[in-house]
């Protein structure tokens, strides 16, 4: 009835997901009107679970996605009619489904402005706020948004979410120290969220290949290389992981082996942290164990073997390529 | 300290370690329960009841570990011996006394 | 002689299923509808102020940082202390801002924010106390003055006094019980039942009761001023003897996969 795919939370949904999920759309509204009791049995049997309001936000989400309008705003009509119009959460769906309905740039004007009204008469409300924020991104107006992501990050500092989200931001403005401090106060939240891990290191490995110093780069480089092998470390198949080390140590035995002289002992920077580099040879192992487990995760996936099946198509081609990188140049 | 360090490097999930907790403890409540019902079927009076129920206990732990816990304790529990061997002891020990009152009463009348 | 002589009393069959079961079926019954009244009865959580939420989480970051050092390097560390210490020094994460530092406590009585917590916690406590004694005194009522059963096991005579509460003789062995008696087996031995029927989250087994007095102490920690609190976390800022998880990580992970390569 309520298919699993319904329950996940929306932003995990890929594009055929959702496309199926939205097609479905008319049928499953059709299927669930709400019929109240009246009061004495209500108490017995409401009809409804606490899965279907989930449900019923994907399914705005999703067909918004796919411009399905129509059933996008009957979805938001049951959910007005069951949490009431000041409900937070409510009004951010509302808030959404009015920009992405939007026709033109006035339009969405307008809906800043209510935004800002909202917030006036009540400054903790969370989802408003966020709600504002994105929408000054997609209004192009990168700065705003993130003095108002500060804003709301002075507020509330273990908000991982809003965190993350200025690392992007600061990311694609190229402040690299930045968006490290912001990833970093991420997993002072969660400090077991091995994408965080990930995420962390590739920026590092951006900033380290981005510097013009050699001895930050090799920094970098290892610091980079160290958080991949932990978000190994907390999940043993972790795909991006395992590239992200391939990456990073590749290029780490290509850097070793031009300089000539090793740093050798461990100095503190407060964006690279303090490790001595890594050995050459325990290098060399992590470069042959990401090469054998990448290799075994292309070959199981396309051979479809259960319990290897759930990675992405797009990861395990581009992991292929790497790999095929590794093979071109043994030919040449 | 030291097993401090260890939890950071290697995390335990909180949820997953209730929910066996869970499953042992409702194990152990419905399988007391029937002791119960056998131990007062049996007449069986102060000591060699509740010896009736240790043992029976120890079956019980026996099965979860070879069945359910695939022979392999400390891949679902913490502490194998506290969580398994000897989990939710009292729990199970005060369904067995009532349903061993309640049929022992029965029985004997 | 008494005492070693085995004390029989032949008993009416019809005896259990006018007490027992009535009994047991009223405390089933009684368990589900106190789950039920404490969470209707759970007040929804009220809305901070955002200089309230604000200060709180900061607090909470503090902790994070305490908790979780080991994930940022020593450097990272030392600036967040450095910036924490010197916020509290100035003043500005508290509620009242850096002009309220020298305020203190707030009084327990009139702090509106204790008055709820208070209040919250005397509901449970009458959502659990009120049955009990209710049917305590409905037994006492209806089913008193005769033993209903025999143990199976031995007590020592104290329980004599609680547990043959209405008969008259002395020297009745210990093991022969009025129905008060099959009620507090039934308080203790139905919570495995709770939890099967209600789910592990339900507000009738005994352990809930006792949790509800540990966490007395909490509405409480709200009305202690909370300079004094962050004061506190920026002392154990210092103290804290970092060490970064990073810190041999490559060797850990060869060490795991060895078998693999």
């Amino acid at each position: 009835m309520i298919s699993p795919t319904l329950l996940q939370p929306p932003a995990h949904l890929s594009p055929s997901a959702c496309i199926q999920i939205s097609q479905q759309a008319p049928a499953f509204l059709q299927s669930h009107t709400r019929t109240v009791l009246p009061y004495p049995l209500s108490v017995f049997s409401s009809g409804e679970t606490q899965e279907i309001w989930q449900a019923y936000e994907t399914l705005l989400l999703a067909c918004l996605r796919t411009g399905d309008d129509k059933s996008a705003s009957q979805c938001l009509e049951r959910l007005v009619e069951r949490f009431g119009e000041k409900n937070e959460r409510v009004q951010a769906l509302r808030g959404l489904y009015d920009e992405a309905t939007a026709q033109d740039e006035a339009a969405l004007q307008k809906v800043l402005e209510g935004y800002e009204e909202t917030l006036k008469e009540q400054p903790t409300n969370m989802p408003i706020r966020k709600r504002r924020i994105a929408l000054l991104q997609s209004m192009e107006r990168p700065t705003d948004a993130m003095t108002a992501l500060v804003g709301l990050l002075d507020t509330s500092p273990t908000d991982a979410e809003a965190w993350s989200e200025l690392a992007d931001l600061y990311l694609a403005q190229g402040s690299y120290s930045q968006a490290i401090y912001c990833l970093e106060e991420v997993l002072l939240v969660t400090p077991n969220a091995w994408n965080v891990h990930a995420r962390l290191a590739e920026v590092l490995y951006l900033s380290s290949t981005a510097s013009d110093s050699p001895g930050n780069a090799l920094k970098g480089l290892s610091e980079s290389m160290r958080r991949f092998c932990r978000s190994i470390e907390l999940c043993n198949d972790y795909l991006r992981g395992y590239y992200g080390l391939k990456l990073t140590t590749t290029h780490l035995l290509d850097t070793l082996s031009k300089v000539p002289s090793k740093p050798a002992t461990a100095t503190s920077d407060p964006v690279f942290g303090e490790l001595a580099p890594p050995s050459l040879a325990s290098i060399q192992r992590l470069n042959e164990l990401a090469t054998a487990k990448l290799a075994e995760i292309v070959r199981r996936n396309t051979a479809g073997e259960k319990g290897w099946d759930g990675y992405e198509m797009a990861e395990v081609i581009a992991a292929r390529e790497l790999l095929d990188r590794d093979t071109l140049s043994i030919q040449r | 300290m030291a097993e401090e360090r260890e939890l950071q490097i290697h995390p335990i999930m909180q949820e997953s370690m209730q929910h066996n907790a869970r499953i042992v403890s409702n194990i152990r409540a419905l399988t007391a329960s029937l002791f119960g019902v056998a131990a007062g079927t049996l007449g069986l009076e102060s000591f060699p009841g509740f010896l009736f129920y240790l043992f029976g206990t120890l079956i019980i732990s026996l099965l979860i570990y070879a069945f359910r816990a695939e022979g392999k304790p400390n891949m679902y529990f913490y502490k194998p011996l506290a969580d398994l061997w000897m989990g939710d002891l009292f729990g199970g020990l005060m369904s067995f006394v009532l349903t061993w009152t309640l049929f022992y009463g029965l029985v004997k009348a | 002689m008494a005492g070693p002589i085995e004390q029989q009393i032949h008993r009416d069959p019809a005896l259990f299923y006018w007490i027992l079961l009535p009994i047991t079926v009223v405390m089933i019954l009684t368990g589900i509808l106190r789950h039920y009244l404490s969470t209707l009865l759970q007040t929804t959580p009220k809305k901070q102020a955002l200089l309230k939420m604000r200060e709180q989480r900061h607090l909470m970051r503090a902790r994070n940082m305490i908790i979780n050092h080991a994930q940022i390097s020593k450097a990272a560390f030392n600036k967040r202390k450095e910036w924490f210490a010197d916020k509290v020094k100035e003043g500005t994460l508290l509620e009242s801002g850096p002009d309220g530092k020298a305020k203190g406590k707030p009084n327990p009585l009139s702090d509106p924010a204790m008055m709820d917590g208070m209040m919250g916690m005397m509901k449970g406590q009458m959502v659990m106390m009120v049955p009990q004694s209710l049917i305590m005194g409905w037994i006492n009522a209806f089913f008193s003055g005769y033993v209903i059963m025999k143990l199976p096991f031995p007590l020592t005579p104290q329980f004599k006094q609680m547990l043959q509460a209405g008969v008259g003789t002395r020297d009745l062995d210990v093991r022969w019980v009025s129905s008060l008696s099959w009620y507090f087996l039934t308080l203790f031995g139905l919570q495995p039942v709770y939890n099967f029927i209600l789910g592990s989250n339900n507000a009738a087994s005994q352990v809930a009761q006792q949790m509800q007095m540990q966490q007395q102490g909490n509405p409480m920690a709200g009305a202690e001023d909370m300079e004094k609190i962050f004061a506190a976390e920026v002392e154990n800022l210092e103290v804290v003897e970092h060490w970064y998880v990073l810190d041999g990580v490559e060797d850990r992970l060869l060490a795991k996969f060895a078998s693999s390569i």
